[in-house]
């Protein structure tokens, strides 16, 4: 179950970056902290947060299989705990995108496959909800003959009519603003070859070669341009990490505390899962590649 | 290819000569046209899949109970299967006046991006006799859908008004949902403003269509009028038996029909009229007619005694789940609910929507073994408790 701890994150550091109390979200770090957000060490942070994500699934399981003795409140504060943890990643990265929003489009911390499947710098908020269906799905299948004859199984296989509704009509807002934010970042992409991109590109073509001075005014045309590119993607990236974190809150928000345990489970398994999974395919294609090299070296 | 295909369509179309812009349009969609002994060998294909989709009652099973009219149930309504007595409520004694059968709605957009299904619930919708429910399941965009979960109900009824001199359910229908069709067409032609997705592309707003799955439950009869490949299902003592019959493309008589009318029938990703359309009738789909139709196919249904459920859903449950494991389903969902709630907890069993909970449970959880068996559909589904012995205070003696 223990992920592999990378060189990043050493235990010194989890310390640093973890979260052990509720205060502390609410405190705002000042900016003068002395953790210096920028990509580099939000890799630090990401690392950090999967082992506690790690941490958090394994409180989840055992309070699952211990449900019997714990009240609904004990529940409830695991849960807050869970979500509170997500809260608190989407805050991190939020402080971090303002000083390198590129880094969270092409996330170094990352493996190859779940960056193949990253829907502007995250997973898509809609693919929660398909979680939720396949997770309800196979609960559903295990004790249908038992639903059927009404019997309460309380867990994702006994959704009831309103929260049916409820999911639903969720869904289909996020989808709704899953599009809208999809659109914003096509128009957006679109301007990376309007009027002043394209003059610019072929002013600085036609100049090279010629003098310093120029070329110095030029240049500070060209970061003025590319940080306004940059503004608009950190806007865009802000909205979707909204609506991530509205789609998860909102449905723990809509099911019941047994069946919350259940949904977080899921979703930690797959996270955790997926990045494993994505490491060893990264892994194995380097340590195959330095092989090649090595052959091609030796011969 | 294309030019292959639609070589095809326009052989022997004269009727639709005045169709030709229309045509022009298709000419531009890509067809891939696949070998006409494709479509020649359509009878097996369609055999082998509605034996899948419907288990093993044929359609032609409800079509026997349709002049058949059963003796268990109360005379007086015996006398009335002339039809137009039907519409008054002189029937004195019988069971279901005034009162609206139980039901249960759940419909959701599942597994897909879009939702495309409407239902519409409208009990008493014509003097407190009779109760329509409709499912309509929407292609290319909603608004037809919408439209005919606004309007038709609306429609029957003011057809029904009309027709009181020689009323018969067969013609009644038949003309409502023309009459829908038309106001579909209207409004494409009006170009009226909506929010829907297809407003972005109003040219293509003929390529927008759905299917209707409509029941007139009333006292003595169910009348199932189908349009497309939504269905319904009645469950009578123990044995499901559809009341409509899908229109797919290749189902030996609709293939004929479109054949006749002067299209084809292309298997692109399963048969579809002119390799686009995988239903061979639909409300909407103004691109395809002459070959899609807005036809329903009606079956007048006596209620019998043994009667217990009436289901009315979507492809979306339909291609995953068949007809006698929903009524199985429905038939346990509805008997466990029956010991359970004493008389005194009645009120229990109504929700907010009126509808009954029992029933609702059933529908959800046909909607969940659907999703379970991985429907990539929007899924609706409609369950109408037929159960005449309910009632503590029943009529039992009456029968």
């Amino acid at each position: 179950m223990e992920p592999r701890l990378s060189g990043l994150c050493t235990k010194k550091k989890i310390e640093k970056y973890s979260t052990p109390s509720k205060v502390m979200f609410v405190l705002p770090r000042s900016a003068t902290d002395d953790i210096n957000f920028d990509g580099e060490s939000f890799h630090n942070f990401f690392e950090c947060w999967m082992v506690e994500q790690n941490k958090y699934l394994n409180e989840l399981v055992a309070a699952n299989s211990a449900q019997p003795q714990l009240t609904d409140d004990t529940m409830h504060t695991l849960i807050d705990k869970v979500v509170e943890h997500h809260e608190y990643y989407y805050r991190e990265k939020a402080r971090c995108a303002k000083k390198d929003v590129l880094s969270m489009f092409s996330p170094p911390w990352l493996s190859s496959l779940e960056a193949a499947f990253l829907w502007i710098g995250g997973w898509r908020p809609s693919m929660a909800f398909h979680l939720l269906y396949s997770k309800c799905s196979m609960q559903f299948q295990a004790r249908l003959n038992d639903l059927i004859r009404g019997q309460k199984t309380c867990d994702l296989g006994d959704l009831s009519a309103s929260q049916l509704t409820e999911f639903d009509d969720l869904q289909r807002r996020t989808i709704r603003e899953e599009r809208e934010i999809t659109n914003m970042m096509a128009e957006h992409q679109e301007t990376m070859a309007d009027t002043s991109m394209v003059e610019l590109s072929h002013v600085i073509s036609e100049m090279i070669g010629q003098g310093e001075n120029e070329k110095k005014e030029l240049e500070e045309r060209i970061e003025s341009v590319l940080e306004a590119k940059l503004e608009g993607l950190e806007k865009i990236l802000h909205r979707a990490d909204d609506l991530r974190l509205r789609a998860l809150q909102g449905i723990v928000n809509i099911l019941t505390t047994k069946q919350a345990i259940y949904f977080l489970i899921a979703a930690a398994e797959l996270h955790l899962r997926l990045h494993e999974w994505g490491k060893k395919k990264d892994d194995a294609k380097r340590s195959k590649q330095g092989n090649r090299e090595g052959e091609s070296h030796n011969s | 290819m294309a030019g292959m295909c639609c070589g095809f369509v326009g052989e022997g179309d004269s009727s639709a000569s005045s169709r030709s812009s229309r045509r022009r349009n298709l000419d531009m969609l890509p067809f891939k046209y696949i070998a006409d002994m494709a479509v020649s060998s359509s009878g097996t294909s369609r055999k082998r899949r509605q034996s899948d989709l419907s288990g093993k009652k044929d359609f032609e099973s409800c079509e026997d109970s349709n002049g058949d009219h059963g003796n268990d149930k109360s005379k007086k309504n015996k006398n009335g299967s002339s039809q137009v007595s039907e519409n008054k409520p002189s029937t004195e004694g019988n069971l279901e006046e005034g009162e609206f059968p139980k039901f249960g709605v759940t419909s959701v957009c599942g597994r897909r991006r879009d939702m495309e299904d409407s239902v519409s619930v409208q009990t008493s919708f014509y003097e407190e006799l009779f109760h329509y429910f409709g499912v309509f399941d929407g292609h290319g965009c909603s608004h037809v859908a919408t439209m005919c979960k606004e309007r038709l109900h609306e429609i029957v009824k003011e057809q029904i008004n009309e027709s009181q001199e020689n009323f018969e359910w067969n013609s009644t229908m038949q003309q409502g949902f023309a009459r829908m069709d038309d106001e579909v067409q209207k409004w494409n032609s009006s170009s009226q403003t909506v929010s829907c997705r297809c407003e972005l592309q109003t040219p293509h707003c003929d390529a927008v269509g759905s299917t209707a799955v409509v029941a007139v439950v009333t006292p003595d009869k169910i009348v199932v009028s189908n349009c497309g490949d939504s269905r319904a299902v009645l469950c009578r003592n123990g044995v499901a038996i559809p009341l409509s019959s899908d229109h797919k493309p290749d189902r030996p008589d609709e293939l004929l029909r479109v054949q006749a009318a002067g299209g084809r029938v292309i298997y692109w990703d399963g048969p579809r009229v002119l390799g686009v359309l995988a239903m061979s009738r639909a409300i909407g789909d103004n691109y395809l007619k002459p070959y899609v139709i807005s036809e329903p196919e009606v079956t007048v249904t006596e209620r019998r005694e043994g009667d217990e459920c009436l289901i009315l859903a979507s492809d979306g449950l339909w291609d995953v789940v068949s007809n006698d494991t929903a009524c199985g389903v429905v038939k346990m969902c509805l008997k466990s609910h029956k010991v359970a709630p004493p008389g005194s907890l009645a009120n229990n069993d109504v929700t907010t929507d009126g509808s009954d909970r029992a029933c609702s449970d059933a529908s959800i959880l046909l909607t969940k073994l659907a999703l379970a068996r991985h429907s990539s559909d929007n899924v609706s589904v409609v369950v109408i408790d037929l159960r005449r012995d309910q009632r503590p205070s029943s009529n039992s003696n009456n029968n």
